[in-house]
């Protein structure tokens, strides 16, 4: 539903977004995650159709977002950073308005409203005029307009921004439910938001993407650190069997205190799955055999540390 | 297109009615208006002919009103929105930036109607004394002045899409109005030449006082304002697109 291929976008010393290739099928929600400043917005702009790519392709729903772009942002509910609304309009004028501008017939305008606004726990303040409303309101009058023409493509650039941890949940907790309805792109620069929600997280550093895939890929492939875990039978007899066994094969095995868990470095998945078998062949009273891997947190701040060094 | 149009249209008349700043230029241009009737109607010592000239084409404050209301009226329409962030949940809507300058446009135009309406209300008042305008004059006049703010509106609308500064823009718009109503009046047409005689036939100053303000519909000098007003307009849209472009 979502696709880039090899998007670039230069402002004039400045690469903002940098080959950035992503693919988010139908009902998929995906995780971009980034600093401030890694390129989300851009890329999202581009996607929007409301600034161009200076090189690459990027697509919504199948249609161009450069040479279809009016029928690409006709499938497209799109939140912006910031929320930027009227401050002059009450807000079911405002709803109206969006709602004629994206073609929702007459018949279906008011119900279409009606939902978008009870989704989004609008319908106490559709009388207010938005700019007399706080900031949590504000952005649901945003998440409203971006739900309100029933899109089969959301695009939310970090809509939490500014909100308190309740209200937070709650835009979390909207987006969480439409996995499987809908494709979302969900922007953040906060982890934690992001990775019960999304099904997906790609990671986006200096304009390039860093990293992505499930939470689970991520923290094998990048967060793989080279240690293996084995875990020893119950007894203090068989922890000291399998660290003698680890040190006679000239491996120096580490035993987390209080424990039966021993790590050892290897240099690769073969040094590992060899090791698997002597030790069965052995006849080593093993409990468990795994590789360590870091927390998708760790990966996130190591990948855009070092991508920032 | 029409689909579209109507609520961008409704939207800026909502915004433009609903802002203090058009509240204020109402209360000053109608003002304006009333000493630039009530000086017409002093200096033209009862020549009713000689009133509408004055009041709708020569008048001094005829002039100010005319140069800077297109300025103040459009400076915010873009540049605002630009500001604010709007323009970007404006543009990412499946509308196209023609129908957007156009509404915008189009809003402008119905304000500043708002604005001149009154006027026919003092030329009402001449018939009360018993004097009858010439209704040709009358109605020659008011398309003078519907076409010289159609194209000043335009040029105002094409320096708010040019920055994100609404002051910017009405200095910028303001400054372009003082220099092509006036500078064909200053100059000296004989002395420039085929230059002198081209800004001369451009003359804002003259179109109104020899054309319009006599009850002269001159269809050579109505297509100047058409084309000119269809030409910025398409400068602004293509300024409103320059974002896209790569």
């Amino acid at each position: 539903m979502i696709r880039t291929e090899h998007l670039t976008r230069r402002f004039h010393d400045l690469l903002a977004v940098d080959d950035v290739t992503l693919h988010v099928p139908q009902g998929e929600i995906l995780g971009f995650l980034g600093p401030n400043g890694a390129g989300k917005s851009t890329t999202i702009r581009i996607l929007t159709g409301f600034l161009p790519a200076s090189s690459g392709h990027a697509s919504v729903a199948g249609h161009d977002v450069a040479d279809d772009s009016l029928a690409a942002r006709a499938q497209l509910g799109y939140l912006p950073e910031n929320v930027p609304l009227p401050g002059d309009a009450r807000v079911d004028e405002y709803m109206q308005f969006r709602a004629r501008l994206k073609g929702v017939g007459k018949a279906r305008r008011a119900a279409a409203c009606d939902r978008a606004l009870e989704q989004c726990g609008l319908l106490p303040m559709r009388r207010r005029i938005i700019g007399q409303l706080s900031r949590g309101y504000r952005q649901r009058v945003g998440l409203a307009d971006a739900l309100l023409a029933d899109p089969p493509v959301l695009i939310l650039d970090e809509p939490t921004g500014g909100l308190d941890p309740g209200q937070r949940q709650e835009v979390l907790d909207l987006v969480a439910a439409m996995r499987g309805q809908r494709t979302v792109l969900l922007s953040s620069h906060v982890l934690s938001e992001v990775e019960h929600v999304c099904t997906r997280v790609a990671i986006i550093q200096s304009g390039r993407i860093v990293a992505q895939g499930t939470r689970e890929q991520l923290e094998t492939e990048a967060g793989h650190r080279g240690e293996w875990e084995l875990g020893a039978a119950a007894g203090e007899a068989n922890v000291e069997r399998l660290l003698g066994w680890l040190a006679g094969r000239g491996l120096q095995a580490r035993r987390a205190p209080g424990t039966a868990l021993c790590t050892v470095r290897l240099p690769s998945e073969a040094a590992a799955s060899a090791l698997l078998a002597a030790a069965v062949q052995a006849g080593l009273p093993l409990a468990s055999f795994r590789p360590l891997t870091r927390s998708l947190h760790d990966i996130f701040l190591d990948l855009t540390r070092s991508s920032a060094a | 297109m029409m689909r579209r149009l109507l609520p961008l249209l409704w939207r800026e008349l909502e915004s433009l009615f609903f802002s203090p700043l058009a509240y204020i230029v109402l209360t000053v241009f109608l003002v304006l208006s009333g000493f630039s009737f009530v000086i017409a109607l002093s200096v033209s010592l009862g020549v009713v002919s000689d009133t509408i000239t004055l009041f709708l084409g020569q008048g001094m404050l005829f002039w100010v009103c005319l140069v800077a209301v297109p300025p103040l009226v459009t400076m915010r329409l873009v540049a605002e929105e630009r500001r604010s962030g709007t323009l970007e949940v404006l543009l990412t809507a499946p509308v196209r930036d023609g129908e957007v300058i156009v509404a915008k446009f189009l809003g402008a135009m119905v304000f500043q109607a708002f604005l001149w309406a009154p006027t026919l209300i003092d030329i009402r008042i001449l018939r009360g004394y018993g004097a009858l305008p010439d209704a040709g004059q009358v109605l020659a006049s008011c398309i003078g002045i519907a076409c010289a703010t159609a194209l000043l509106t335009a040029v105002g609308l094409l320096f708010s899409t040019r920055t994100a500064n609404q002051i910017v823009a009405a200095v910028g718009s303001l400054t372009f109005n003082l220099l092509f109503v006036g500078a064909p009046v200053m100059v000296d047409a004989e002395r420039f030449g085929s230059l002198g005689r081209t800004l001369r036939t451009l003359s804002v100053v003259d179109h109104m006082s020899s054309s319009f303000g006599k009850g002269l519909l001159d269809t050579g000098v109505l297509a100047v304002y058409v084309a000119g007003t269809a030409g910025v307009l398409v400068m602004a849209t293509r300024s409103l697109e320059a974002r896209r472009w790569r």
